[in-house]
């Protein structure tokens, strides 16, 4: 556990300046057995310290791959001096943004380490479970990853915090020959926020997931092509969140906004159906602890939830304080950085469409011809509202029952515009806590929704 | 700053010293500094100071690997010891190895001695240039950067490889933007060492800019057809990308799911193509100079005129499959010309897209890929009619590789890749209407 030594380093900080020295250590394990090879095994580890200076409208940053109060010293330094070097060149000064009153806020948790053996161990049991059971697969991979961090922010006019997010993810992957000879592929994530021992002591939802996984193979091995066009669908509550995430969240960002995003012209306006509603929760959601909570961001700003579309109105952006001062509100704790030399930039944190009142059986009862889309392995969005995502498991409807499963595809739109089309909305919400979004850095986000049912744009043959 | 040299001799010495152990070592120091404009102004000035520590061990034919950033031989040993108890927690396989010992060997690349004052009056002529001439374009950000390290490579075989580099390098994000209305997001990026010429004209950079303004109010599409695409330089990077990793790399061969497991020395491309990764190419900047395995680092090709060569695989998935170990780990792509010149190959194109890029869901090892077209233009009769939006393209990654129609002269040169324009037939062009 970090060791708050950043605190006293207050007095560093250059008077008018809006400063912000920030400690974090990242841990990263992983093992990856490949048909019962062990193909990684791999511990890693980054530590340090960074600084930035916000002054007349630019900002200084500096890091150094060291934990110690001398480290801390030179980047506030360097952070400065960056700082004011920026400052020759830019003829238009900015104000300062508003400050933010001090407190100190800590997360719950913190993170534990365990011995590689124990991973591997894990690994080498699922593996073999799965061997041993499903004797047609061309190959099986076990992947475990763990990606945890803890932050110490100290600044010069906003809230301190010492924080930690420790996240830990198993993938399955099955790989199976289809009727016509061609390799078919499907994973399924299990795990979430906290350690090893939170997800996977008892492996029974594991080896369920896998039983689930495994049919779904076997029906996508005899799948058929979808039939491209613009269908009704019901998307599965992890393609909704993947749209909660790609197509609004990312035009919602206040940097994407600036940069021009369809979000930009919206703001009050309906866009989307009125069954709708998207809110980023920070660390607590429909009363209980968020998938991936945050309790400060790595400005300082202390994290409450940002409320994005409310009954198709889009309602606000997610900001950071200096776009929060541009827009003239209060910044909600969405400026994250990934490594410790990574400066914030405005993520998404827990993300989803909240629940309507439908049935998931009736929703499905009430196609006549459309597409049930249950996985999506990734997503990209626009700023134009336009997305896509690859849809790598998904079954037809016809007269309101399932059909035959679908090969993989993709499904895109314009989110505003999709959105528009969506009459129905189930009541529960799943959530997934193994997203890694990847603008600029990574981070590790979480993204829900209920299942929704709209007319979307399929691809096929 | 820590003696990186001494350190790694000592560390070296202490894996050498531990019983039936082999294993390599890297240590890195990085230093970069970084200038970021967002809508014309400088907004952030980055000094990035970092290590890093890689470490594999095989003791008693179990690997492990670490990582850290804390260098001093204290920590660095302590991670060795991490990685060997990593190690005796998994299974024993002959396959993992290391490479023979090579000759010691001291490189010094690239630009060493950086002119940041210099980077910032080109960084600042280039936003100045954008304003001037791409009046519809939203540079949303930009970032100039310079990096350097001093890297060290051991392993207990007595290899010793010491290798200074530093390069420039420059990142745009931008939309086409009229004030009522804006295209997609656009990337354009290069690495280069040398601040004598003008920014912009690096890599694509230009050529994107002008595609980013010419995007604005893009066409729908009505039909579904099968038609002709012309994929630019960085789509095929990507899309080779796609077709190396599901085909030629670690996994699909180990996993048996290579559609090409036995097509070394068959025709899987069009006989236009000519696919090779070539790190001491004197377009590509950062050269490799040994593999992660700890062989020297040589050109290779991997399709000759259409022909599979080989695969892109490591030591241990050669000795675990059988197969040939890659000449290189890089991923420094280099695509031979064609003798057609880009505008030729337009005028001669019936109706298809040029695109820019594919928004899609990664393809599966059967190479179906269907995904939304970006950054494209609609051609018919050999003319551009327009921007697309809401378009979707569909076809198998292994037969486009087969209808490759036509090969441009010119090349991109962006410092990672030197790659034409390749046109491609007989894939499903749909619109959204």
């Amino acid at each position: 556990m970090l060791e708050d030594i950043l605190t006293k380093q207050k007095s560093l900080f250059t008077t008018g300046a809006q400063s912000v020295l920030r400690g974090q250590e990242s841990r990263f394990r992983r093992v990856v057995i490949s048909d019962g090879n062990l193909v990684t095994n791999d511990r890693s580890e980054e530590s340090g310290i960074c600084a930035r200076v916000y002054q007349n409208g630019a900002y200084g940053f500096a890091s150094m791959a060291e934990y110690s109060e001398e480290a801390a010293r030179k980047v506030i330094e360097k952070a400065t001096k960056n700082a004011g070097y920026l400052d020759k060149f830019n003829a238009e000064k900015k104000k300062a943004y508003p400050g933010i009153p001090n407190s100190y806020i800590t997360s719950p948790r913190m993170i534990i380490d365990f011995e590689q053996k124990r991973i591997i161990d894990l690994c080498k049991e699922i593996d073999a479970h799965v061997a041993k059971t499903y004797t047609d697969l061309i190959s099986r991979t076990i992947v475990y990853r763990e990606d945890t961090m803890e932050k110490v922010i100290v600044t010069s006019d906003a809230s301190d915090g010492h924080v930690a997010y420790p996240r830990c993810i198993l993938y399955v992957l099955l790989n199976k020959m289809s009727a016509d000879g061609q390799p078919m592929e499907l994973f399924k994530a299990f795990g979430g926020f906290g350690h090893i021992e939170d997800h996977f002591t008892d492996l029974t939802h594991v080896y369920e997931g896998v039983e689930e996984l495994y049919k779904d193979l076997c029906a996508k091995a005899n799948g058929v092509y979808a039939d491209a066009g613009v269908k009704t669908v019901i998307l599965h509550p992890e393609v909704a969140g993947m749209i909660s995430h790609e197509a609004v969240g990312h035009t919602v960002e206040a940097d994407l906004v600036l940069g021009g995003s369809v979000a930009g012209p919206n703001l009050g306006k309906q866009v989307a159906s009125e069954l709708v509603s998207i809110v980023d929760y920070a660390h607590t959601a429909f009363g209980t602890a968020a998938p991936l909570p945050v309790y400060i961001d790595d400005e300082g700003t202390p994290a409450s939830d940002a409320v994005l579309i409310e009954n198709g109105i889009l309602k606000g952006y997610m900001n950071d304080r200096e776009s929060a001062a541009h827009f003239g509100v209060d910044p909600v704790g969405n400026a994250r950085g990934y490594a410790f030399s990574d400066e914030p930039l405005i993520r998404m944190r827990n993300t989803t469409v909240l629940p309507g009142k439908d049935k998931l059986e009736d929703m499905i009862a009430s196609v006549d011809d459309g597409y049930y889309l249950l996985q999506t392995g990734n997503g990209q969005a626009d700023l134009t509202g336009e997305f896509m995502f690859g849809i790598n498991m998904g079954y037809e409807i016809k007269n309101g029952k399932l059909g035959r499963a679908i090969l993989d595809t993709t499904v895109s739109g314009v989110a505003f515009d999709m959105l528009k089309t969506v009459d129905m909305v189930s009541d529960t919400v799943t959530w997934s806590a193994n997203g890694t979004c990847g603008k600029k850095q990574f981070m590790a986000v979480s993204m829900g929704g209920p299942a929704i049912r709209c007319k979307i744009m399929i691809g096929g043959r | 700053m820590a003696n990186i040299l001494e350190i790694s001799d000592k560390v070296c010495e202490y894996m050498r010293s531990k019983e039936n152990l082999k294993g390599d070592l890297t240590i890195s120091e990085t230093e970069s500094n970084e200038i970021t404009v967002k809508d014309g102004k400088f907004t952030l000035f980055r000094t990035l100071i970092d290590n890093e520590i890689s470490i594999k061990v095989i003791k008693d034919n179990k690997y492990g690997t670490t990582k850290l950033n804390k260098c001093n031989e204290e920590a660095i040993i302590a991670a060795v010891d991490d990685a060997i108890r990593s190690a005796e927690s998994a299974d024993a396989d002959e396959c993992y190895d290391i490479a023979p010992g090579l000759e010691p060997a001291e490189y010094k690349l690239g630009v060493l001695e950086p002119d940041i004052d210099r980077l910032m009056e080109r960084t600042k002529e280039l936003s100045e240039t954008i304003a001037t001439r791409f009046k519809k374009i939203k540079l949303m950000e930009m970032y100039t950067k310079y990096h350097k390290g001093k890297s060290v490579f051991v392993n207990t075989n007595g290899t010793k490889d010491v290798k200074d580099f530093g390069y420039y390098e420059i990142f745009l994000e931008f939309a086409g933007n009229d004030g009522e209305s804006s295209t997609g997001v656009m990337w354009s990026a290069a690495i280069f060492d040398s601040l004598d010429k003008d920014l912009i004209t690096l890599g694509n950079i230009e050529k994107d800019l002008t595609d980013a303004e010419r995007s604005l109010n893009p066409m729908k599409i009505s039909d579904k057809f099968e038609g002709e695409i012309l994929l630019t330089p960085s789509c095929v990077s990507m899309m080779l990308n796609i077709v190396t990793a599901n085909t030629v790399s670690d996994s699909a061969i180990i996993e048996k799911t290579s559609v090409w497991l036995d097509k070394v020395g068959e025709q899987v491309a069009s006989p236009l193509l000519t696919i090779s990764s070539k790190p001491w190419d004197e377009r590509i900047i950062d050269h490799e100079v040994h593999t992660e395995d700890g062989f020297r680092s040589e050109d290779y090709t991997l399709i000759d005129k259409g022909v599979l060569k080989c695969f892109a695989t490591s030591l241990y998935a050669s000795n675990k499959c059988g197969v040939n170990r890659a000449a290189n780990s890089a991923t420094d792509l280099i695509v031979e010309p064609g003798d057609t010149p880009y505008e030729d190959i337009i005028k001669g194109m019936k109706k298809g897209l040029i695109v820019g890029a594919v928004s899609a869901g990664r393809p599966g090892a059967n190479g179906e890929l269907a995904g939304v077209a970006k950054r494209s233009f609609y051609v018919e009769n050999g003319e551009i009619k327009g921007a697309v939006i809401e378009t979707m393209i569909s076809g198998n990654l292994f037969d486009m590789l087969g209808n490759v129609k036509a090969v441009s002269k010119e090349q991109v040169c962006d410092g990672t890749m030197a790659v034409p324009y390749i046109l491609v037939d007989k894939v499903t062009i749909s619109g959204g209407n």
